[in-house]
């Protein structure tokens, strides 16, 4: 019976530390999760917002828009920035879990995202990402380019992604299909098991450019005024940070241009065709 | 589907990208396995232990661990490791390398506990009866009767359990944590290709569990029967 009543009293310990540690300070001072440190979420798989530069090491192979974004912000803040990549479902649990202070990874805004989360003002990657477009096999030629034509298709879209709304929104005559990374739907595409795939204009363009039998079917989505920027995620209630950082975005809006030509010219050069489709080999 | 452009490919990609899956992945795979499956069978000698002590508690604890982790995927408690304990035990401040080499111990050690308890208790009970009846103490029935026999059948169902683990590392990737998965996303990052970096690291994961599953049955034949397979190995010699 001791031992019994000896195992109850460490258990609710353990239960009343676990309450402590969801709790997160909300004061004027700005808390983040390691002291002196910037933590960053984001999925390095979506080329130009963010991606792995595999010739360099450690934190210097994350490259792409929004890490330069990150970077600025970190800056402002005087905080040292630190990345931590993972998976883009993993992104937003690591933000509601406090193990990073924000995920700068691509976000469209969503009604449900708003709900659970503090959200960043709006920021804009240049025109490519704000438009919403769908790619089919180069073959296709303009045969999915109206919705007339796209009647029946079968469309493909990453699960929880502004696409997939996009595509139930403004498709219902086609069937939607969900896939979970950009990769493996490409590669479903080139399979035949999507007619179409719906992505990012500039996401679009980098598969295109390592893809040769790819190209854009015609089709543009229409993309209301709210979803056409990117915002960032951080922990619901911690307005303090929330309100330093779209100071912050205020202040880095001039260079916003400047910084997606650059990450656009250092994605998708690994591997580059001519116009037959054959590789180019330096 | 068009296959022309696959194996130029994928000699490109090894030409530019070798060290991100040999110097990278390979090493990282091999380093979370050998962590995992080095502490996962010291703590799973402790459970099995507690598994078979006589306190009732300890028992129903261990079994609740074992259920537990046995249970659920493992996907689910490297979130749980990843996401929720750091926040639970601040105290500790780990690298997220650690926390996930962590919960594969603890995932490994749950099997592992019962590969040595159903070892030592398919021993059969008239060995430990008759040792106990010739005089033996408890403690020395277990080290010098039961235990040397029980390790012939847990060394190989070991050997299985790190074939596995080489596998289950992968999920690591989910985390960006630099095993074979990760340069596999890496290189698919760079280049959005998916074919070509994912038929690279299935060689190189086939390139270490062929060998290795050769050895386990080879052991297992071994430990099945040590006499006859001397004997079988003579006679071919003979031959």
């Amino acid at each position: 019976m001791k031992k019994f009543i000896a195992m109850l009293m460490a258990l609710t310990i353990m239960l009343s530390l676990a309450a402590c540690g969801a709790g997160s300070g909300n004061g004027d001072e700005l808390k983040t999760v390691t002291e002196g440190k910037l933590t960053v979420a984001l999925s390095p798989d979506f080329a130009p917002m963010e991606f792995v530069d595999p010739t360099k090491e450690g934190q210097d192979m994350y490259v792409g828009f929004d890490v330069t974004l990150s970077k600025f912000i970190a800056e402002e803040l005087g905080l040292e920035l630190v990345i931590m990549p993972m998976s883009f479902d993993a992104c937003q649990t690591a933000v509601y879990a406090g193990t990073v202070d924000m995920s700068v990874s691509g976000f469209s805004w969503t009604e449900e995202r708003e709900q659970n989360y503090n959200m960043s003002d709006y920021y804009h990657a240049g025109d490519n990402e704000d438009e919403q477009i769908l790619i089919t096999l180069a073959s296709n030629g303009d045969k999915f380019a109206t919705a007339e034509g796209l009647k029946g298709a079968k469309i493909g879209a990453q699960n929880a992604s502004l696409q997939q709304s996009l595509t139930t929104e403004q498709l219902p005559d086609c069937e939607l299909v969900i896939f979970t990374d950009i990769g493996t739907g490409v590669l479903q595409l080139k399979n035949g098991d999507f007619d179409c795939i719906a992505v990012a204009d500039g996401n679009g363009e980098a598969i295109i450019a390592s893809n040769p039998e790819i190209a854009k079917s015609g089709y543009k989505f229409f993309v209301d005024e709210k979803y056409t920027g990117n915002v960032i995620l951080m922990q619901k209630g911690n307005d303090t940070l929330t309100e330093l950082v779209n100071n912050i975005l205020a202040k880095a809006e001039q260079y916003y241009d400047k910084w997606y030509e650059d990450a656009k010219s250092t994605a998708g050069i690994d591997v580059s065709y001519d116009d037959e489709g054959n590789a180019i080999t330096e | 589907m068009d296959f022309s452009l696959f194996l130029p490919n994928m000699v490109k990609l090894w030409t530019k990208y070798w060290h991100i899956f040999l110097l990278e992945g390979l090493k990282n795979t091999l380093i979370l396995t050998c962590i995992s499956v080095a502490l996962g069978t010291v703590l799973g000698a402790l459970v099995a232990m507690a598994k078979m002590s006589k306190s009732k508690i300890i028992r129903f604890l261990i079994s609740i661990y074992i259920e537990v982790i046995r249970g659920t995927p493992i996907l689910l408690q490297l979130y749980v490791f990843y996401f929720v304990l750091p926040n639970v035990f601040t105290f500790m401040k780990l690298s997220p390398f650690m926390w996930v080499s962590i919960a594969l111990c603890v995932n490994s050690a749950a099997y592992v506990s019962e590969v040595i308890r159903s070892g030592i208790q398919a021993v059969d009970k008239g060995q430990a009866e008759a040792a106990r009846s010739l005089g033996l103490s408890e403690k020395q029935t277990m080290m010098k009767i039961i235990l040397p026999q029980a390790v012939r059948n847990i060394l190989p169902a070991l050997g299985n359990e790190f074939i596995m683990m080489l596998k289950e590392t992968s999920l690591a990737s989910t985390f960006f944590l630099g095993d074979l998965m990760t340069s596999y996303q890496i290189v698919k990052g760079a280049t959005m290709l998916t074919l070509e970096p994912m038929t690279i690291i299935a060689i190189i994961y086939l390139c270490m569990t062929f060998p290795l599953s050769k050895i386990v049955e080879r052991f297992e034949k071994k430990m099945a029967n040590p006499n006859s397979y001397r004997k079988h190995k003579k006679l071919n010699k003979a031959k």
